[in-house]
């Protein structure tokens, strides 16, 4: 199931031998003190990069795949309201399983690896895009609605060309906890085999240096997915920012 | 592995798992059985009510007071998004690393987690109660802890719920990590497969989501019970407390 | 006494009344036949059996109570509700022919929330239909900038969002996106009810004069029967489910309520009512002694004898009116400079209501009818206006033309 990820490696299960070769020129005692060792840091920064780059891929696939779901799924229960309730206690209850049990679950079915750790993230990202999607589509005020029909949208053109750009600041936040999320979770999947920076951060738990990085990484990339969503959506919405003149 | 019955047969292993205890794949001890899980269980909920007692004894507060001044909102805010940045797992990392390991600790850890459902609800439960009714209320001669008391807390309360509801479920789910902080929940088995196998990490999964989503469920029908009845029915008012966070964020950012 | 011109959409309609942008469109006759429409399970019918003309060019307003299915007949017409039996001819066509966004497209619609996308800017909201037409950008330009030009609006609301106008220039945007292609037919839901109302009589002035030059088909919904009798042409009172209880020209429906209901929601002021209908100029006028400061005061009471009007009007070197003289006015040799009381002055164009209402306001019960420079052509007595009021055949003295009852503007 990893194939088609094929050129990037899969850490073995814990990183084993990933932090703990801590031998290095500057600061040995420091290090052997399990210090914050800013010399160490800068002499293996490098390490931490293709776990970065895995969490990145982890964090915005399942992005991608719970957007486009449930998305997808907002938009038909739009029109179909019945669909509702079902979806957000369906979603609902994949969101309450904790996802380091939803990945040992899902081992025996999805075996270690990418597949399963996607399967967990995206889930997660379901009942809160799916929601935000519907509150936004249902606050888009209703005269405006009226409006368009009344002057010969069609009803693929008042979705396309009223509610939902009017729902986007509303899809966004939806998106931004998503983003967040994910990150913090995605720590979790090299338990299911899937490395991210989770590995470097179990590989050494005592390192205040490791964790440190690791962790800095991890809160980075929260922050950076949270303002980069932030700004696109800014930069789509230019009118909620028009001040009463 | 994957064929059909071989999965059943996986699954049906680990519910034995659950209910008779075998000898442990290292030998010696017995793992496995109801004991061993339902004192697995023990420590797991004793961890979680310890950190969610600790984050409502501080959160509880200072939401309810800063929603009552209606100010501090982008204190609130603030929280519950640095809350979401952070993720669990560094942050019981960056706890061990720095402070040790030990029940105290992780408890700590797990609170900090908690505190920023608990603190937005509370906070925006309170500033969501009508402005008329609490003006009403001061033009009657009620006081300021009158109102607090008679007023916002009722009115407050299907939210601040929904935030202990939010906190319950995620600190249940973090505390299977705790293991690594020397905290033995049911993450154990999950964790520390070699001794239990792999029947026993599916058992431990297994027990783990059902206690989650018992615990979503049954905290789902406290927050409803809480609901005063006229408010029932009404969508926005029952539902799980942790999309009003983003709610809060729109509304605070803007005033 | 009329209210001057504030925005230059008079003039603009006046100058440019058929658009370069739109050829020149002509109105919608528009017939109601047996429309019905029932909502499933419930007992009654939300609207019976209605049928109406329309003629082309006219403003029928549905009115009525909270209730009564007037938003419901409106919304019938461009199918936003499908009636359940009858049909809605547009020029003789059934409006099912067409698919409905199709002839939506067609037909003006303005709702009293705007309905305004907050997201475009003010110049994209107005090109909407233009737009889904398929209209070239050099013309939807165009017309964009005539249009809010029609309505009294800056260019520089252009580049704008909704968000960013008062209620009153949002409305106005409303009245422009729905003109945006000069429909034949327009829909207007209690448009100007949620504006403050001294906006709200500026805006239905500004409309009534652009519709003067338009000359569009409209259906106007209002709860509101002042607005009925100053907008419609014709009016439809709807009583609460969904019975026409009378369609009648303003005029007729103020003089002869069908029923009780009608005379209720009409009014106990009715009569005075009748004044918003009427102008100066459908009243014969009267005359009286125009006397000059330093006339003799034996002279002016000779001419007081033959008289209409029993107080001589001082009058300057123009025949502008300046002051009434009464007896005690009249008592040394010659008229004292500076004597007198103050004079109501009105124009042939005013409405009946505010003559009415300015000569109430003076100690002399007459007001001097001045032409556009400002000298007077006769007197207005408020025994004329109440002759006006009266029902039935006019007072023996003979009448000239023009004193029958007002037929609106």
């Amino acid at each position: 199931m990893s194939g088609a990820l094929g050129s990037i490696p899969l850490l073995a299960q814990g990183g084993e031998g990933f932090v703990r070769n801590r031998e290095s020129g500057s600061g040995a005692s420091c290090v052997s003190d399990d210090g914050v060792c800013p010399a160490w840091i800068v002499d293996h920064f490098d390490r931490y990069m293709e776990p970065l780059g895995r969490h990145v891929l982890l964090t915005v696939v399942a992005l991608a795949i719970g957007f486009s779901i449930s998305f997808t799924l907002a938009l038909l229960a739009h029109r179909r309201r019945w669909l509702i309730a079902p979806v957000v206690q369906l979603t609902g209850i994949l969101y309450t399983i904790p996802s380091l049990a939803l990945f040992f679950l899902l081992l025996p079915i999805t075996g270690r690896g990418f597949l399963t750790a996607e399967i967990a993230l995206v889930s997660y990202t379901l009942l809160i895009i799916f929601r935000n999607v519907v509150t936004g589509l249902d606050g888009v005020p209703s005269d405006v609605v009226d409006a368009a029909r009344g002057m010969g949208l069609n009803d693929r053109q008042v979705l396309w060309r009223v509610e939902i750009p009017l729902a986007l600041p509303e899809i966004a936040a939806g998106l931004r906890i998503a983003a967040t999320t994910t990150v913090g979770l995605a720590s979790l999947a090299f338990f299911a085999g899937a490395g991210g920076l989770g590995d470097p951060i179990y590989a050494d738990l005592n390192f205040k240096s490791n964790v440190l990085v690791a962790g800095g990484l991890c809160v980075l990339l929260a922050i950076a997915l949270d303002l980069l969503v932030l700004a696109v959506q800014r930069l789509l919405t230019p009118w909620t920012r028009a001040v009463p003149a | 592995m994957s064929t059909p019955l071989a999965i059943l047969g996986i699954f049906g292993d680990a519910i034995d798992f659950i209910f008779n205890a075998r000898e442990a794949r290292t030998g010696g001890a017995e793992v496995g059985g109801l004991g061993e899980f339902a004192s697995l269980t023990g420590k797991h909920l004793l961890v979680t009510v310890a950190a969610v007692g600790l984050a409502s004894l501080v959160a509880l507060p200072l939401g309810l007071y800063l929603g009552h001044k209606r100010r501090g909102g982008f204190l609130a805010v603030s929280v519950s998004n640095v809350g979401r940045a952070v993720p669990s797992l560094v942050l019981i990392a960056l706890f061990i690393a720095f402070l040790g390991v030990g029940f105290a600790n992780v408890a700590l850890a797990l609170a900090l987690l908690a505190i920023p459902p608990i603190l937005t609800n509370a906070y925006v439960g309170v500033t969501q109660v009508d402005r008329d009714v609490i003006d009403a209320a001061v033009g009657q001669g009620l006081t300021d802890g009158q109102v607090m008391r008679q007023i916002e807390l009722p009115l407050a309360l299907p939210l601040i719920f929904g935030g202990l509801r939010t906190s319950v479920v995620n600190v249940i789910a973090t505390a299977t990590i705790a293991p690594i902080a020397g905290v033995v929940t049911l993450g154990d088995p999950i964790i520390s497969q070699s001794v239990y196998g792999d029947a026993g990490k599916l058992a431990a999964a297994i027990v783990v989501a059902l206690l989650a989503v018992v615990a979503e469920v049954g905290l789902g029908a406290a927050q409803r019970a809480v609901t005063p009845a006229p408010l029932r029915g009404t969508p926005g008012a029952t539902r799980r407390g942790r999309f009003f966070v983003k709610t809060a964020g729109k509304g605070l950012s803007t005033s | 006494m009329s209210t001057p011109d504030q925005t230059p959409s008079g003039a603009a309609a006046a100058a440019s009344p058929a658009s370069a942008a739109s050829p020149d469109r002509a109105p919608a006759q528009l017939e109601f036949v047996d429309v019905v429409k029932r909502y499933p399970g419930a007992s009654a019918a939300t609207i019976e059996s209605l049928s109406l003309d329309v003629p082309a060019g006219e403003i029928l307003v549905l009115v009525g109570p909270s209730g009564c299915g007037k938003t419901t007949v409106m919304r019938m017409v461009n199918r936003m509700i499908e009636p359940s039996g009858g049909q809605i001819l547009i020029d003789g066509e059934p409006n099912t022919t067409r698919p409905a966004a199709e002839l939506r497209r067609d037909i003006g619609y303005v709702i009293q929330q705007t309905g305004l996308f907050p997201h475009r800017t003010i110049a994209e909201n107005v090109a909407t239909v233009p737009k889904l037409l398929g209209w070239p950008k050099a013309r939807i330009a165009d017309r964009t900038a005539e249009l809010l030009e029609l309505v009294g609006l800056d260019p520089e609301f252009a580049g704008r969002y909704p968000a960013q106008l008062s209620g009153g220039q949002r409305q106005r945007v409303g009245v422009a996106r729905a003109l945006a292609v000069d429909p034949p037919l327009m829909l207007m839901d209690e448009p100007f009810g949620a504006i403050d109302p001294i906006t709200r009589e500026r805006l239905q002035n500004e409309f009534l004069r652009l519709q003067e030059t338009l000359k569009r088909t409209i259906v106007f919904v209002t709860h509101d029967i002042d607005e009925a009798i100053k907008m419609g042409d014709r009016i439809a009172v709807m009583r609460p489910g969904g019975h026409l209880a009378q369609y009648a020209t303003p005029a007729e429906l103020l003089l002869s309520p069908a029923d009780e209901f009608v005379e209720q929601f009409v009014g106990a002021d009715r009569a005075l009512k009748r004044l918003a209908l009427g102008r100066v100029r459908d009243l014969r006028l009267e005359e009286t002694v125009r006397v000059r400061y330093g006339d003799p005061t034996a002279w002016v009471r000779e001419q007081l004898r033959t008289s209409q009007v029993p107080y001589p009007l001082v009058v300057d070197a123009d025949g502008r009116p300046l002051a009434w003289l009464d007896d005690d006015d009249l008592r040394g040799e010659r008229v004292v400079e500076g004597v007198g009381s103050a004079v109501a002055t009105v124009e042939r164009d005013d409405i009946l209501r505010d003559a009415f209402s300015d000569v109430l306001a003076h100690r002399v019960q007459f007001a001097a009818v001045v032409d556009g420079h400002g000298a007077v052509i006769g007197i207005l007595s408020s025994d004329a206006v109440a002759r006006e009021l009266a029902p039935g055949p006019a007072p023996v003295e003979p009448v000239e033309a023009g004193a029958g009852p007002g037929t609106g503007s």
